[in-house]
């Protein structure tokens, strides 16, 4: 399922929550959206799953637009902390609810996850804790079997052994019923490896949409003697830096070819990768003045 | 699972390498789906592939259409023909380099390596 | 569109418990008057002032639970709207069925006890037994108490506080039905100040549950017709 964003805006009043997001996603993919709070990525999310009329611009779900359109919205679950897939009643009564609206549901699987997360059928939802509430969601997100899968920072409240039989259950559901799967995230480094495409976004508006390894590919970390990283540094995008006595870190962002990368080996620099984690926190850092140079924002054009 | 230091693929890659080298891999054996892999370590079944995708163009494996992934009959032999040429440039200059950073004679690494050798 | 099974159902389940546990507490204090006091007047029709809140309560759940519920699993606002208008068609009539059920459960109970089941209130009926004049009335009551639950709860989804300009509107809704049925309406200023004189009868009673209906419907739709789930739990 493709999902071609243009020009998107969200406002709540005087303020704009997403402002000119355009974007084009192939489908059949695991995407991860990152953003800071108040990024906009809730918004954003709910646009796409007609949870909300977008401002102005337009989102368009395999071919079609959203709000308010059955055959798309049919084919679309977003699971978020609001709960309202799950606040109803029992757990039993959400799943029952869920089989009776979603057009693929599996029961049977639905089932296995409840063991998997020892959630019990006649809890009611309101006097779960946080993460069972938010595993029960995850059920209900996974079971649903939609065609477009999304999932607002669905582990709240849970523990990491819950978030890693999460994680692990969407990767084997994912292989077994291929769709496409979007998760907005702040615990990047326990998913970063689980994402094909990167989109991040900061204040609004969309700061890059690469895939994982191109971005990952474009930061390398820089170290050694002071006065060498600068030399090599001078004229690239350095996001950060860090020194350590006579030692320097610094993070570049940019492709660095052969040559340069030979070059800095020789002047007796080492190379690194950076974590996708460490990459958008400096790629999202609020305070520009830790910026040597301005960061770039290529458009997706290079994603296929 | 991973370090930071190369990308996933990268070491999916060389750890099956690896396996086909001191043998636990041979000529002929099916090696597990990409979708094992990414289970197994948590990744996106298309970091797996490209993994796989690295070892196909390098010769290590090849692919049965429908079957799945196998280990090329010569893999082995190929790898260590490679290793062997990269050898001297990957581990021993290096390692030269080292002793000299350190001051370790090279006549002293030479004896400790004929005594590994006896030993072994 | 699908007929709303568990939209309707929900609901109904949740009453007939509310009804069988609220029958049986009605049913011992009637006999504990009928033994320790002196039982004249019906104790159901005492306690009918009651289930119209749980009308009106189910009409606010709709809104307040269902209406997330459905659009997050996909539905349209439309189909959603469709849904939710069957469902209050459909749910008065049980509503009623069940009050008059008990109505007539008193009056075994009462020639049991050998009491007069005797009526103080004006109503449609002049007598328990008249079954398809309290099941009139009781309709009436449950469609527009619970279509004034819908409107005001979806103006208190869509614009919390400022949701509170429902208000007139939905208890203008109510206090039509209650006249329309006899004007036994216990609600602080309006009684007073809008008193009026209609007398009841079959015809206009339906009338203007009817009309009740339709103008709760219609205020409601354009309020939910592209009204954005909220984005925290509130």
């Amino acid at each position: 399922m493709n999902i071609v964003a243009d020009g998107l805006r969200v406002d709540y009043g005087t303020v704009r929550a997403v402002d000119g997001v355009t974007f084009s996603l192939d489908g059949g993919k695991i995407y991860g959206l990152l953003g800071r709070n108040g990024s906009g990525k809730t918004s954003l999310l709910s646009v796409l799953a007609a949870f909300r009329k977008q401002s102005g611009g337009t989102v368009r779900v395999g071919g079609r637009p959203v709000f308010e359109n059955a055959d798309v919205t049919r084919d679309i679950c977003l699971i978020r902390d609001a709960g309202e897939t799950v606040d109803i009643g029992t757990a039993a009564d959400a799943l029952d609810f869920a089989e009776w609206l979603r057009p693929n549901w599996d029961a049977e699987y639905a089932h296995a996850l409840m063991d998997r997360f020892a959630l019990k059928r006649n809890a009611n939802v309101k006097a779960m804790s946080k993460g069972q509430r938010s595993a029960l969601g995850v059920v209900v997100g996974l079971a649903s079997r939609a065609p477009l899968t999304m999932f607002d920072e669905s582990y709240i409240g849970m523990d990491a052994p819950a978030r890693y039989a999460f994680y692990d259950a969407l990767l084997a559901d994912y292989m077994e019923h291929p769709r496409t799967i979007i998760l907005s995230t702040h615990l990047i480094g326990e998913v970063s490896s689980l994402f094909e495409e990167v989109l991040i976004i900061n204040r609004g508006r969309l700061l890059l949409h690469e895939r994982s390894e191109t971005l990952l590919a474009r930061g390398t970390s820089v170290t050694g003697p002071v006065a060498a990283v600068d030399a090599f540094t001078t004229g690239l995008t350095v996001l950060n830096t860090d020194r350590l006595g006579p030692t320097k870190v610094a993070m570049v962002y940019g492709d660095l070819d052969e040559t340069s990368r030979r070059k800095a080996v020789e002047a007796g620099l080492e190379l690194g990768p950076i974590a996708m984690q460490d990459l958008f926190v400096r790629l999202t850092d609020p305070d520009p003045a830790t910026l040597n140079a301005p960061v770039p924002t290529e458009p997706a054009g290079e994603v296929r | 699972m991973f370090d930071d230091q190369s990308p996933i693929y990268r070491q999916i890659a060389d750890r099956i390498k690896t396996e086909v080298l001191n043998g636990t891999l041979s000529g002929g054996d099916q090696v597990m789906s990409t979708n094992r892999y990414a289970a197994f370590y948590r990744i996106n079944p298309a970091t797996a592939a490209k993994a796989f995708q690295q070892l196909v163009d390098e010769g290590v494996l090849y692919k049965k259409r429908g079957i799945g992934m196998f280990v090329s009959p010569d893999a082995r032999e190929a790898l260590r023909t490679r290793r062997r040429e990269s050898f001297f440039a990957e581990v021993v200059a290096p390692m030269v380099a080292e002793a000299k950073v350190i001051g370790i004679p090279l006549t002293d690494i030479v004896k400790r390596i004929n005594e590994l050798e006896e030993h072994a | 569109m699908r007929f709303p099974s568990r939209l309707l159902g929900a609901p109904l389940i949740y009453t007939a418990f509310m009804w069988a546990g609220f029958y049986v507490l009605v049913a011992l204090i009637t006999i504990g008057v009928a033994i320790f006091g002196t039982l004249r007047i019906s104790g159901w029709e005492v306690a009918t002032q009651i289930p119209r809140w749980l009308a009106l309560f189910i009409g606010v759940s709709l809104i307040r639970e269902f209406l997330p519920l459905y659009i997050a699993h996909g539905q349209t606002r439309r189909e959603f709207g469709a849904q939710a208008a069957v469902t209050v068609v459909l749910y008065a009539p049980a509503f009623s069925a069940l009050i008059t059920l008990g109505y007539l459960l008193e009056s075994l109970l009462y020639g049991l006890l050998g009491r007069p089941q005797t009526l103080t209130s004006v109503h449609l009926f002049s007598s328990p037994t008249q079954v398809p004049l309290i099941f009139t009335e009781y309709l009436v009551q449950g469609l527009t108490w619970m279509v004034a639950g819908v409107l005001m709860a979806a103006a208190f989804y869509r614009w919390q506080a400022a949701g509170m300009l429902s208000l007139p509107f939905g208890i203008a809704l109510v206090v039509l039905g209650e006249s329309a049925i006899g004007g036994n309406l216990r609600l602080p200023f309006f009684t007073s100040a809008l008193d009026f004189d209609l007398a009841p009868s079959v015809p206009m009673a339906l009338g203007v549950g009817l009309g009740c209906l339709l103008v709760g419907l219609a205020l409601t739709w354009p309020i939910i017709r592209d009204v954005p789930l909220r984005n925290r739990v509130s």
